[in-house]
């Protein structure tokens, strides 16, 4: 039985080799177009046009550009005739135009939005590039939103999106490689990163990974950066996926290596630590004190939002007398009503919530604010008065849920979300020795993790007291000498000098 | 001499994570309960024991670290070796790794010895002692940068302890340590003879020296990181001798913590139970220091892979700690260790170090012959 199926799937790998298209096409018309449609399955929007009886066009229709196509294409082609294919790169306007004679380049190219321009008699075509895809207009980024600062996110085209980065970063430095992966979709990305900032190694890790690919297909940038990053296992994200262009290039200014894949609107940024996950673009825009204040307030924010619910369970189930005497009545009461252990009340309300949450994020807006308010508040009185859970129970679960929403990132919420339940498990079962356990181990997992090589707990540990500057709170910009060694970049000297403050004239008459 | 198991540059750590690595190996159970043996030795005077035990701390390491300066990249398991020879110096290391070993073993069983008293009551023992060996484990696979960034940690969480002496000295009477150099002085030696086992730990940078990548200031940074420890115990010292009566203090088992139990945050009540659960970031690197230092020493004897050898490690430990029961006979051993762990801490090193200036003499006479 086992042997028949893997023999079936031997099989199926040497089906794959019919996706390898090698050779040139006949040269007369009827037998270059017959076997033009009998690779490309003769798709109905491909349209075979004839220009005159020796010049044909061939091209897919909704991917070029119509007026272009008619006004400097065909009617120019109409107007005078090319005998040989030689000649039409002069003839023509298009910038970008080539002579092909690879069936695979030019079918590829075909599929990308080219027009094929054949005359009678020769395997030589010209394909001339008039690609004009529809593509979304650039509009704020959904997830995440910032106060101040301004509002523009990547959307689904390559070219675009390279276009905001170069209008931010006007630097010939700014190297852009584009590579193509996936057999099926042969999808195009490009690879970015600033010279002479960006670390060396890191570039020729991300180049060599890449090269080793071999995928079937590649349709979002979350799927890339979880077949090229360092440990897929892990709970926690080791890349950034970004979908505002000032985060992603202040990334590249400070020595990361970018990657935009076309039709995805998430861009990714490697190398990234554990600590960086919790910086926001708008700390720049703000004032360095408050900037600093929020800053420290997030991580203090996270480290509650993992820790109090299970506190809780473990005071509540094993150790009475740590809860402060004034709350100890009030707690009792409230606790009195309730006919289950502290770890079920509280399981049964975090699973309320992360169904409140889930539904919410998949209903059309205007229905889903209202079920997020009313869920909220009607299920959580009404838990309360019939006795499930008590009401202290409801402010910590509520106040955890909101934290846990401070990160800017919404990966690493989802993470401190899902971290959450376990150690109410271990909570609920061994106490504060298994709260305890449950730190060492998140402690060591952060200690042992790696992006692209570097130490994912990177200024926290190895310590580099310098790098706190940046990492742990935010120093105003003139104070600010050196980059973060964390992306293993060398150059380091930042050179950030304010101009004089006070005028000379003040202080004269 | 070249190193038989030659490191990667890829392994090698910072000289400044030694102030960390020895702070935190010394600090472990023996902060818990330190000031019993001790007091019952010096009385009042227990705090000049200390100092001449960090004294005499300081003085090991400066010729632990001239030993390994002799040897450029060795550590000791390979300088045992060199002077003595194959046959005899796989026996010291044999031993030297049954010394770590049953550090390891009084550690691991002291703390849960403490859970058992003092947070559950009912835990079995076994639980406690698998959930740590996971632990280990899990650490321990990661390679000694892991353990490293544990040590760091765990140093920095330390100091947080020092916070739980301000509420005992409320009732401080300093009249405690009055009179001051009642007791003979053999007396004093005597309590710092007890302190062995609490004051051990800075013996790693014997295996750890191979590993640092700027050897000159490893004697700087090993210093400071006594000092540490100095700075963590000595407060706690002497708000023991002040907060307990002389009766008192030899009647109580773990003074530490007794201490601990009486702080009263606003929104906390005791906070015991909850720095008692932190023990386990204490002890961890401890357990894992030790644990390395014993996969060394087999790993210069014979071949082994370092999971093979920490899942064996640790099975061996877990049923160890299956056949000591009570806090008597861990008394005893602990006792049978203190001269051990003396003898190969303050008085092997001058031993070693005298045989190893012979040695490179003797090697430079017959070069010259």
């Amino acid at each position: 039985m086992f042997g028949k199926q893997k023999q079936n799937i031997k099989n199926e790998s040497e089906d794959y080799k019919g996706l390898e298209i090698d050779g040139i096409f006949p040269p007369l018309k009827k037998e270059f177009f017959t076997e033009l449609k009998e690779i490309t399955n003769s798709p109905a929007d491909l349209i075979i046009k004839d220009v005159t009886e020796t010049i044909t066009v061939a091209y897919i229709e909704n991917l070029v550009d119509g007026q272009v196509l008619n006004d400097q294409i065909i009617s120019v082609l109409d107007k005078s005739e090319p005998s040989i294919p030689e000649a039409l790169p002069n003839l023509l306007n298009i910038p970008i135009f080539k002579l092909a004679g690879q069936k695979k380049e030019i079918i590829y190219d075909l599929l990308t939005g080219n027009v094929l321009i054949h005359i009678e008699g020769y395997n030589l075509v010209g394909l001339a590039n008039i690609a004009a895809a529809p593509t979304r207009s650039l509009a704020a980024p959904e997830n995440e939103s910032q106060v101040i600062g301004s509002q523009v996110g990547f959307n689904e085209s390559l070219a675009t999106n390279i276009s905001l980065i170069r209008r931010l970063i006007r630097n010939p430095n700014l190297c852009n490689e584009e590579y193509s992966v996936g057999r099926q979709t042969n999808t195009p990305f490009s690879v970015l990163y600033i010279k002479a900032i960006a670390a060396d190694e890191n570039i020729d890790i991300v180049r060599e990974r890449i090269a080793n690919l071999k995928i079937e297909d590649l349709i979002d940038s979350a799927m890339l950066a979880e077949l090229i990053e360092d440990n897929s296992y892990s709970v926690f994200p080791q890349m950034l996926l970004t979908e505002r262009p000032d985060r992603f290039c202040d990334g590249l200014l400070n020595g990361k290596i970018g990657i935009i894949v076309e039709g995805s609107s998430m861009a990714i940024l490697c190398p990234y630590s554990f600590v960086e996950f919790f910086h926001s673009r708008e700390e720049q825009n703000l004032r360095w004190q408050l900037a600093t204040f929020i800053r420290l307030l997030r991580f203090s924010a996270v480290f509650l939002s993992v820790f109090l619910t299970p506190m809780y369970v473990a005071s509540l189930t094993f150790h009475y007398e740590i809860i402060p005497q004034p709350l100890l009545i009030p707690l009792s009461e409230s606790r009195a009503i309730v006919p289950f252990p502290p770890i079920i009340e509280a399981l049964i309300l975090e699973l309320i919530i992360e169904l409140l949450r889930e539904a919410g994020a998949r209903l059309p807006t205007k229905v889903g604010q209202t079920i997020g308010i009313v869920g909220g508040i009607v299920i959580g009185t009404a838990a309360v008065q019939a006795g499930i859970t008590s009401n202290i129970l409801i402010i910590i679960v509520a106040l955890c849920a909101l934290a846990s929403f401070t990160t800017p990132n919404y990966m690493m919420g989802n993470v401190i979300r899902l971290l959450r339940f376990p150690i109410i498990f271990l909570a609920g079962f061994w106490g504060y020795y298994g709260i305890m356990l449950a730190f060492c181990l998140l402690g060591i997992h952060l200690l042992r993790q790696s992006s692209l090589g570097a130490p994912y707990l990177s200024p926290l540990y190895p310590p580099r007291i310098l790098d706190w500057g940046t990492a742990v709170i935010r120093l105003p910009i003139g104070l600010l000498k050196t980059r973060a060694t964390s992306n293993g970049t060398f150059n380091r000297k930042v050179h950030n000098e304010k101009a004089k403050p006070q005028r000379d004239d003040v202080m004269k008459e | 001499m070249k190193s038989m198991n030659s490191i990667n540059s890829n392994h090698k750590i910072n000289a400044f994570l030694i102030v960390a690595i020895i702070s935190s190996n010394q600090v472990g159970v023996g902060v818990m309960g330190f000031q019993q043996q001790l007091y019952q030795n010096a009385k009042q005077d227990a705090w000049i024991s200390v100092i001449i035990s960090f004294v005499l701390a300081h003085l090991a390491v400066f010729i632990m670290i001239k030993t390994l300066e002799i040897y450029e990249t060795n550590d000791i398991y390979e300088i045992n070796q060199d002077i003595f020879g194959k046959l005899i110096g796989n026996l010291l290391n044999v031993l030297y790794i049954t010394y770590c070993g049953s550090i390891f073993f009084l550690i691991l069983k002291t703390y849960i010895e403490v859970i058992n008293t003092w947070v559950f009551y009912n835990l079995s023992p076994w639980f406690l002692s698998a959930t740590l060996l996971l632990l280990l484990i899990y650490a321990f696979t990661g390679n000694l940068k892991v353990i490293v960034g544990v040590s760091f940690f765990s140093f920095v969480i330390t100091f947080i302890w020092l916070f739980s002496l301000i509420p005992p000295l409320e009732y401080a009477e300093v009249q405690y340590l009055l009179p001051v150099f009642q007791n003979n002085f053999s007396d004093i030696l005597k309590g710092t003879y007890s302190m062995t086992f609490t004051i051990v730990g800075f013996e790693i940078i014997n295996i750890i020296y191979p590993y640092i990548k700027d050897k000159k200031k490893v004697n700087r940074y090993a210093h400071i990181g006594l000092l540490g420890t100095l700075l963590i115990y000595f407060p706690i010292l002497l708000v023991s001798l002040m907060y307990f009566s002389g009766e008192q203090l030899s009647k109580t088992i773990w003074a530490t913590l007794t201490m601990l139990s009486i702080v009263r945050l606003p929104f906390i009540e005791r906070i015991d139970i909850f720095m008692i659960c932190f023990g386990v970031v204490i002890i961890l690197p401890n357990l894992c220091l030790y644990a390395w230092a014993v996969y060394r020493g087999v790993n210069s004897m014979i071949k082994i892979s370092l999971s093979a050898f920490i899942w064996s490690f640790s099975a061996l430990m877990f049923i160890l700690t299956l056949f000591v029961q009570t806090l008597t006979q861990l008394n005893d051993i602990s006792r049978i260790f203190t001269h051990v762990g003396f003898f190969a801490v303050f008085v092997f090193p001058f031993f070693l170090y005298f045989l190893a200036l012979i040695k490179r003499k003797f090697r430079k006479t017959q070069v010259i012959q």
